[in-house]
């Protein structure tokens, strides 16, 4: 099949978005990498704490201004920016998968899931109302005001570089704050693309600053007093140690989305061809870097002729998935993101194989369709005979990976879920509503699937997570990430 | 050649049409009597791709299967000529388009079927674009059949 055309032609160097200008960075250049065809598609800036500071600096002094916007002016952007994001739907989509490695269907579907998210912000002139009861005490009357805060700074994650950022930017804006965006500094392109949207949709100057870079954009953004909030979304170790961290150091707001191990139970009266498919999405899907991808998989009951036909159905489709470049519409699986990643999947593999876990589908021998370097792929690997306390089934491994483990019973199944530090998102493939809803009720996650695979919550619901997949009180998307970005002012009032 | 991912799907979809309406351009052509109904046919195709890319996109999330859903449709059952050589005379190529709505049609219940318990709106579309095929199929018939 012939691949979609690449909308990335020549390699640019990629500059920051500060105060409405496309600056020049002073710091040094490191290649973006398409995963896929292993060429250099951009070079990008690792920022200086000076160029931070300058867009910091912006974004505080956009900011009353910014406020002052009415809030109907405000979506009146946002309105044009979602336009001007379906206009450019398809090469949003293409510039992800260039840069990422996902597949083109994935690819559109993160973008539609983004845009998704500036939609519902579009309705802020109503979400962001207050509420008032009349006379609290005689002649008294008490209402509450939802107020913006200032400047956020948001750190974003390698594996969705569309969407994530957008779970955050559209809502902090809308509510009349300013923000300064780290994309990951591996997938920095899309984002590029859509600070060019922002200007021509009519953001203001210094409202919406993107600042490309490393660890010191991020300590600059933890650090700085100016700062009033964080978003990050990454892994756990840097969540939990790093950013929640500062910022309870700090005093700053904070949504820290981080690592998982989700769990799929599947039940003995679980419908076994549409269970596989959504398998496949769960597991395989963007090459498992996704932190609501399934991987361990938990079979309940003891009869072992269920558990033969799941399981050779299982395999049947899994070594059938076509593996490499996303822009090819025939391609079911693309690379993970870059050697370092695969090498790591790779470490998790030799690490099961030697706790004594049966490798039954080795993706580390992949056949890649088309004539591309085996550098970032990996095929569909699945390990049986896994026991729940082996490192594969407890640490997040953040490739296309899966575990088979047995559970006599639901309540079994639910306690190997338990014993795993993450709480991000697990699901259930059955018939029964008795067993969906034991399951939903007793489940420490916070996104449960029950017969869906992928349990990605809508933009107008909070992208959900607990325990070690989540650092905060307010989640991300909807209601949640407004009350996050505004401050809840009480006035109690009387007329004398 | 297989098709797998609802990207090479809605691809394919396009195709059918584009050719479709190649086909009826020839057809018209070769025997313009009944070219009105054959230029309405044209626009229909139009529509059908409009169609079927506003539900896909629209519709598409990174969460639904989508690179999964589609399995066993394989491109060689669908294809057709879109020429229609001298020698063929008005009823063969009535017949011809016949099997070629009766083709595309197909195409589009075979892809609902495969993704109906995973996408609602793309099912929805293709059989909603089959009927239109079968009502092309019907009048084709009248066609022929006045022939006769």
């Amino acid at each position: 099949m012939a691949i979609l055309e690449e909308p990335i032609k020549e390699v640019k160097v990629l500059r920051n978005y500060i105060n409405g200008e496309w600056v020049k960075s002073q710091g040094e250049l490191k290649d973006v990498v398409n995963p896929s065809t292993g060429k250099t598609i951009a070079e990008v800036p690792i920022s200086t704490k000076d160029e931070l500071g300058k867009a910091i600096e912006a974004a505080k002094e956009a900011y009353p201004y910014w406020r002052r916007t009415t809030p109907l002016a405000r979506v009146r952007c946002l309105f044009r920016l979602k336009e001007l994001m379906e206009e450019n739907f398809e090469e949003l989509s293409r510039i992800q998968t260039m840069e990422h490695g996902k597949t083109i269907d994935e690819s559109r579907g993160e973008t539609r899931r983004g845009i998704e998210n500036v939609e519902v912000a579009t309705g802020i002139p109503s979400l962001m109302m207050g509420n008032n009861l009349e006379d609290i005490a005689t002649g008294i009357d008490e209402y509450l005001i939802r107020q913006p805060i200032g400047v956020f700074g948001l750190i974003c994650p390698f594996n969705f570089p569309f969407m994530v950022p957008l779970w955050f930017a559209p809502y902090a804006v809308a509510t009349g704050n300013c923000i300064v965006m780290k994309p990951s500094s591996e997938v920095p392109l899309t984002q590029s693309k859509v600070a060019e949207l922002t200007e021509e949709a009519g953001i203001p100057p210094g409202v919406w600053n993107v600042v490309n870079g490393g660890r010191t954009v991020v300590s600059g953004l933890l650090d700085n007093p100016d700062i009033k909030g964080i978003c990050f979304v990454g892994s756990t170790p840097t969540g939990k140690n790093v950013v929640y961290k500062r910022c309870g150091e700090t005093g700053k707001k904070v949504i820290a989305g981080c690592g998982a191990k989700n769990c799929l139970v599947i039940m003995p009266d679980a419908v076994l061809d549409k269970t596989i498919a959504g398998l496949m999405t769960s597991i395989y899907g963007n090459a498992g870097q996704r932190c609501l991808a399934g991987t361990n998989i938990i079979i309940v009951g003891e009869d072992e002729a269920f558990y033969k036909k799941f399981r050779n159905a299982f395999i049947e489709k899994a070594s059938k998935i076509k593996v490499g470049y996303g822009l090819d519409e025939s391609v079911q699986m693309g690379p993970v993101r870059d050697k370092e990643k695969k090498e790591r999947i790779v470490s998790y593999i030799e690490k099961g194989i030697k706790e004594g876990a049966k490798l039954t589908l080795d993706g580390r021998k992949v056949n890649i369709v088309g004539d591309y370097p085996d550098t970032c792929f990996l095929g569909p690997t699945l390990f049986e005979e896994v026991n729940p306390d082996m490192t594969i089934a407890q640490e997040e491994i953040f490739g296309p990976v899966a575990t088979f483990m047995r559970a006599k019973t639901l309540d079994k199944a639910i306690d190997i879920i338990h014993n795993i530090p993450f709480g991000n998102s697990a699901g259930i493939f059955t018939q029964s509503g008795k067993w969906a809803r034991e399951f939903q009720y007793k489940t420490e996650c916070g996104n449960i699937g029950i017969n869906v695979g992928v349990a990605a919550p809508m933009a107008f619901f909070p992208f959900s997570g607990m325990k070690d997949s989540f650092f905060g009180n307010l989640h991300p998307q909807g209601q949640e990430v407004i009350r996050f970005f505004t401050e809840s002012k009480v006035v109690i009032q009387r007329w004398l | 050649m297989k098709l797998n991912t609802t990207s090479a799907v809605i691809s394919f979809a396009k195709e059918l049409e584009e050719n479709s309406t190649k086909f009826y351009e020839n057809l018209i052509q070769k025997y313009p009597q009944n070219k009105e109904i054959f230029l309405s046919f044209i626009k229909e195709n139009k529509k059908n791709i409009v169609l079927v890319q506003r539900v896909y996109y629209e519709g598409i999330t990174d969460a639904i299967e989508g690179c999964f859903s589609f399995e066993g449709l394989d491109t060689d059952n669908y294809i057709f000529k879109t020429e229609i050589s001298t020698e063929v005379n008005y009823s063969d190529a009535l017949e011809n388009a016949i099997k070629i709505e009766e083709k595309i049609q197909k195409y589009y219940l075979d892809s609902a079927e495969a993704s109906k318990s995973l996408m609602a709106d793309i099912p929805r579309a293709f059989e909603r674009i089959a009927k239109r095929r079968d009502k092309h199929k019907i009048q084709m018939k009248s066609f022929y059949d006045k022939l006769y």
